[in-house]
């Protein structure tokens, strides 16, 4: 009922004072854009922030733990007793993962994974001539390494995919490439812990902005990494998994942890600085747009209440004519609502247009250009829906008050 | 229905501000339907208090109101609205029209709320209403650009578009001159002969009483 009389009356309401309906309208548009702004820029942050960490960190990761800690063996069989033992020495049984083909059978078939890939991580010296640096060197699988962790794209000199045709070649971090003064085609030589020592070629330099990974990392392929420990085709020390949701994380683990006889660990666990950050962040946004959000409710709240006092002849007179008190809550509740679709229309163009500008603006570390934003349109339809919610509330304190007024104590004067 | 349209029984009301102060001191009468009914008195004693009472706006009173053979006294707020809306007619003492509203408007507001009628509909009677109170063709001006005359006009224009059972006025020509009273007077004189409508009217105008069906004097509070 459009054209019913109610809303012909708050029509006429709203356009009688427009310079009120404004500035109650602005009040919504304030609180919105603001909300869509905050929200936008602090998801960039975390997305950024994500994008970061997860240049280098897998959503799950599955690894040899090493054996539980069974160095007081005499203990666990006389709980009651007080037994030490000095110098215990732990034996290492197994190292790696080593039926790594079921395991990736079994991850195949599990739903929510995007990607995994397998590595095999060792830690070694780079040597180049005098010059020795400890780090880590990853043999990996050129397609699905770059699938979960996107590092083709960070390759500054080289092509990603020749490594997977050339056992000597290797990648390393531009940070480490300057440690040891190496450049493409030159030959850096590798000592494992073993003791064993092989030169590689270097094809390729990649740059990931995280510091502590250019400074140490070098890739390889994984059978040369293989040969490298002299293992089996079976053998990976890490396996590494990519979710379609990085922060639903527990279900996997749930899911894989009893049948698979490794340590299966989310990047929540090994990384609680992270998470801590971006809910951190989350919550400061939140708070701060709910707080501008409020403050327009409470903008509107006002204004209905003085649009109510200015009225309330006119209110006696359409209750002295007939109109129950539900018309009334209607009629300035509908006013309410129109001043928060409007204000909120504007607010969703405002607000991006604030992010657009804020986005613009210069912001060159760790690989950025400029201030991070996001615009998901979920994040543009729950500021409108907060501001709906707000002026409904905000609308219908005023309008309930209105809907009680009694006629003859206004008009008999 | 009976011929009695509106039975008022021993109506008492008080004022608690500033004092407690009795104004209605038990008033009964009963009016016929399609009879003109003046009501006479000294100013305060009572008159208006009364009309707020018979109009069902004001429900703090004891006795008992019934109107059409309904018993309207402790019906709900909301109950009395509807009630109104349909049949009963109200001209104040003071013209209160929305200010924001043509004149036209104005008199549609009620039928459109009742929606008897198709808007079309209700805006040809409005319109017909306007004209018979010499107002057709201050229709689309805003009532707050009327002068108080025609504002009075357009009020008694609203309280007839409903075809209200009965019509009710608190000095509904004290604004008006005296060929605008007569024109009133006429318009109250058909409406309760041709089409039945029952007309109560405060007044102070001893002309318009005395040509009425039938005039009940009050004093301090009661009828005499
Ligand atoms: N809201 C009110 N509060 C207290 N006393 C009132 C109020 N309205 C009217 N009165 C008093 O009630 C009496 C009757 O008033 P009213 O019905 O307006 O008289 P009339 O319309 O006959 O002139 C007067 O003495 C008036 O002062
Ligand atoms: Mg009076």
């Amino acid at each position: 009922m459009l054209s019913s009389i109610n809303n012909r009356i708050s029509q006429v309401h709203l356009t009688s004072n427009v310079k009120q309906t404004i500035v109650a309208m602005l009040g919504v548009t304030f609180g919105i854009s603001m909300y869509i702004f905050m929200t936008g820029f602090m998801t960039g942050v975390n997305d950024t922030q994500a994008d970061l960490a997860f240049s280098a960190l897998a959503h799950v990761r599955i690894y040899n733990d090493g054996p539980a800690d069974n160095s007081n063996i005499a203990q666990k069989l006389y709980p009651k007793d007080l037994i030490n033992v000095r110098n215990a020495k732990v034996i290492k049984y197994t190292d790696g993962i080593k039926n790594s083909t079921a395991i990736l059978a079994t991850l195949g078939k599990q739903k929510d994974i995007t990607g995994f890939t397998s590595q095999v991580n060792i830690n070694v010296f780079f040597k180049n001539a005098g010059n020795k640096v400890n780090g880590l060197v990853s043999g990996i699988d050129v397609v699905s390494e770059d699938k979960v962790f996107g590092s083709a794209k960070h390759m500054i000199e080289g092509n990603w995919k020749e490594l997977k045709y050339r056992s000597d070649g290797i990648f390393v971090g531009v940070e480490l490439a300057k440690t040891l003064g190496l450049k493409m085609d030159d030959n850096v030589n590798i000592l494992t812990s073993d003791g064993i020592s092989r030169n590689y070629k270097v094809i390729g330099i990649f740059r990931t902005d995280v510091y502590s990974v250019d400074k140490t990392k070098a890739y390889i392929a994984i059978n040369a990494a293989r040969q490298l420990l002299g293992a089996n085709q079976d053998y990976v020390t890490d396996i590494q998994i990519d979710m379609v949701d990085y922060n639903n994380t527990q279900p996997l683990i749930d899911n894989i942890k009893s049948i698979i006889p490794y340590k299966v660990e989310s990047w929540q666990m090994g990384n609680q600085q992270l998470v801590a950050g971006s809910s951190l962040r989350d919550t400061i946004a939140r708070a701060v747009s709910l707080t501008i959000l409020l403050v327009a409710g409470f903008g509107i709240y006002n204004i209905m209440n003085m649009t109510i006092n200015q009225k309330i002849r006119e209110i006696a007179i359409l209750k002295a004519m007939g109109f129950s008190g539900g018309d009334v809550t209607k009629i300035f509740l509908t006013q309410a609502i129109i001043i928060g679709i409007l204000g909120g229309c504007v607010g969703m163009v405002l607000g991006y247009i604030i992010s657009r500008l804020v986005n613009n603006v210069k912001f060159e570390i760790a690989g950025m250009h400029h201030l991070p934003m996001t615009y998901y349109p979920h994040n543009y339809l729950l500021a409108f829906m907060f501001g709906l919610i707000t002026t409904f509330v905000a609308g219908y304190l005023p309008a309930h008050k209105a809907s009680k007024i009694d006629p003859v104590s206004i008009l008999r004067g | 229905m009976s011929d009695i349209i509106l039975k008022a029984d021993n109506i008492v009301k008080y004022f608690y501000e500033p004092e407690k102060f009795q104004v209605l001191k038990g008033i009964s009468f009963e009016v016929k339907r399609g009879e003109f009914l003046a009501l006479v008195g000294k100013s305060g004693c009572g008159k208006s208090t009364l009309m707020y009472v018979l109009s069902t706006m004001d429900t703090d009173y004891e006795g008992t109101l019934s109107i059409k053979d309904t018993v309207l006294t402790k019906k709900s707020q909301n109950q009395l609205a509807t009630f109104r809306n349909e049949n009963i007619g109200f001209v104040f003492q003071f013209h209160y029209l929305l200010p924001e509203f043509s004149a036209l408007e104005n008199v549609m507001i009620p039928a459109l709320k009742l929606k008897k009628y198709s808007k079309a509909e209700v805006e040809e009677r409005a319109y017909k209403n306007l004209e018979m109170l010499g107002l057709k063709d201050q229709a689309l001006k805003n009532t707050n650009k009327l002068s108080g005359g025609q504002q009075q006009r357009v009020a008694i224009a609203r309280a007839l578009i409903n075809d209200p059972a009965i019509i009710m006025g608190d000095e509904p020509t004290g604004n008006l001159d005296t060929a605008n009273t007569q024109i009133v007077f006429d318009i109250f004189r058909e409406l309760a002969k041709e089409r039945q409508q029952t007309i109560i009217a405060v007044t102070h105008d001893d002309d318009f009483a005395k040509n009425c069906d039938r005039i009940i004097e009050m004093k301090d509070g009661q009828i005499i």
